[in-house]
C-alpha cells in the first residue's frame, strides 16, 4: 500500500498523488460538508439575485411612476405607533434584527471552536430569538401592507404600480422563507446541542455550516433592504 | 443517525485565537452599524432633502458601494472566508463576477425598455 517514500518515475505519479486521488483529503483544507453549504448559498444567490435583478430591470423601467420607497414604508405597523411619520424606521429595526443575529451566531460558531456546550447555546437562543422576531415583524409589514391596498394584484395611491406589490410580496416573501428554515434550522441544533450531540462528534462544524446559512439569510436581506428601501 | 463524517479544517481554537476571534467579530459589527446607520441617514436625508430624485445615481452609487462593503465584512469574517484557503475563496468569489455582469446587464435593459416606452407606449 502507500509508503512514506516519494518517487518520482517519467511521466508517472508519485507515490503520495497516488495517496491523494484515494480522496478523504479535502484541496480546500475545509469540511465536505462546509464546502457543499458555500456551493450551495452561492447557488441560491443566483436565485436571488435574480429576482432582485428583475426588480432593478422593471424599476429602471417605470422610474417616472415608481413610488418613492420612504413614502411608502413610513410608518411603524403596530397599535401604539399608529399614525406617527417614522420614515423607514421599522425596516431599519429589522436589520439590526438580523445584524446582532449574524453576531450572535459567530460568536456561538467562536464558542464551538472551543468545545464549550453551554457557550454554544447561550449565543445560538438569542439568534434563534432574533430571528423569530424578524419573522414577525415582516408579518405585521405584509398585513400593514395588505391593509393599505398594496397586494399582488393591487396598487394603493402611494404605491401607483402593481409590480411594486407583486415584488415585494415575491421577494421578501421568499427571503422570510429561508429565514423560516434558517429558525428551524437553528431549533434543531440548539435540541442537538443541548443533547452532546457535537461534544460526541469531536467538533462543533455543524454550528459552522447553520452559521453559514444564517450569515447567507443576513447578506440577502442586506440587498433586499438595499433594493426596495434605500434606492 | 449520523451524518458527520472526521472532518478536516481548523476546527479546534486555542485561548489565543478565540480572543482575537472576539475582537475582530466585535469590531466588525460595530462596523456593519456604522455603516447600516449612514446608508438609512442617507436615504432620508436624500428623500427629505432633494427635490425631484436630481443626482439620484450618486445615491445609488454610495448605496452599492456601502453594500460591497458589507458584504465584505460579513462574508470575510463573519463567514470566516477571509481564513480560508486562496483557492476556495476564488471558487466562492468567480461567480460573483458573472452576477455582477447580470446586474449591469439587466439595468441597463431596464433603462432600454424605459426609453423604448417613451417611444411606443406600450406600458
Amino acid at each position: 500500500m502507500s509508503t512514506a517514500a516519494i518517487t518520482h518515475e517519467q511521466g508517472h505519479a508519485t507515490t503520495d498523488e497516488k495517496v491523494l486521488w484515494q480522496g478523504g483529503k479535502s484541496p480546500f483544507k475545509a469540511g465536505y460538508g462546509k464546502v457543499m453549504m458555500w456551493y450551495f448559498l452561492i447557488s441560491d444567490t443566483f436565485t436571488f439575485a435574480s429576482l432582485l435583478v428583475t426588480y432593478g430591470a422593471l424599476r429602471f423601467a417605470m422610474t417616472d411612476n415608481w413610488p418613492k420607497s420612504a413614502e411608502v414604508f413610513s410608518s411603524i405597523p403596530l397599535p401604539m405607533f399608529e399614525g406617527v411619520h417614522a420614515p423607514l424606521v421599522f425596516v431599519s429595526f429589522m436589520t439590526f434584527l438580523l445584524i446582532v443575529s449574524s453576531y450572535t451566531m459567530v460568536r456561538a460558531v467562536q464558542e464551538g471552536y472551543l468545545m464549550n456546550r453551554k457557550g454554544v447555546i447561550k449565543f445560538l437562543v438569542p439568534t434563534l430569538i432574533c430571528g423569530l422576531m424578524f419573522l414577525g415583524c415582516q408579518y405585521l409589514e405584509w398585513t400593514h401592507m395588505m391593509h393599505d391596498g398594496v397586494t399582488a394584484t393591487t396598487a394603493s395611491e402611494i404605491t401607483k404600480v402593481v409590480n411594486f406589490g407583486q415584488l415585494f410580496f415575491i421577494i421578501t416573501g421568499f427571503h422570510g422563507l429561508h429565514v423560516f428554515a434558517g429558525t428551524i434550522l437553528l431549533t434543531w441544533l440548539i435540541v442537538a446541542t443541548a443533547n452532546g450531540r457535537f461534544d460526541k462528534v469531536g467538533h462543533y462544524e455543524m454550528v459552522e455550516k447553520i452559521g453559514l446559512y444564517w450569515h447567507f439569510v443576513d447578506l440577502v436581506w442586506v440587498y433586499v433592504f438595499l433594493c426596495f428601501y434605500l434606492l | 443517525m449520523s451524518f458527520e463524517a472526521p472532518s478536516e479544517g481548523h476546527l479546534h481554537w486555542n485561548e489565543q485565537e478565540y480572543a482575537e476571534g472576539k475582537a475582530s467579530v466585535l469590531k466588525t459589527i460595530i462596523i456593519l452599524s456604522v455603516v447600516t446607520v449612514v446608508e438609512v441617514g442617507i436615504a432620508l436625508a436624500y428623500d427629505l432633502l432633494v427635490p425631484d430624485n436630481k443626482g439620484k445615481m450618486f445615491i445609488g452609487l454610495f448605496m452599492a458601494v456601502a453594500s460591497v462593503v458589507k458584504v465584505w465584512y460579513i462574508m470575510g469574517v463573519f463567514m470566516h472566508l477571509g481564513h480560508e484557503t486562496k483557492a476556495f475563496k476564488m471558487t466562492v468569489l468567480m461567480p460573483f463576477l458573472l452576477l455582477i455582469w447580470a446586474i449591469i446587464a439587466f439595468t441597463v435593459e431596464g433603462a432600454t425598455w424605459n426609453h423604448y416606452r417613451h417611444l411606443l407606449n406600450v406600458f
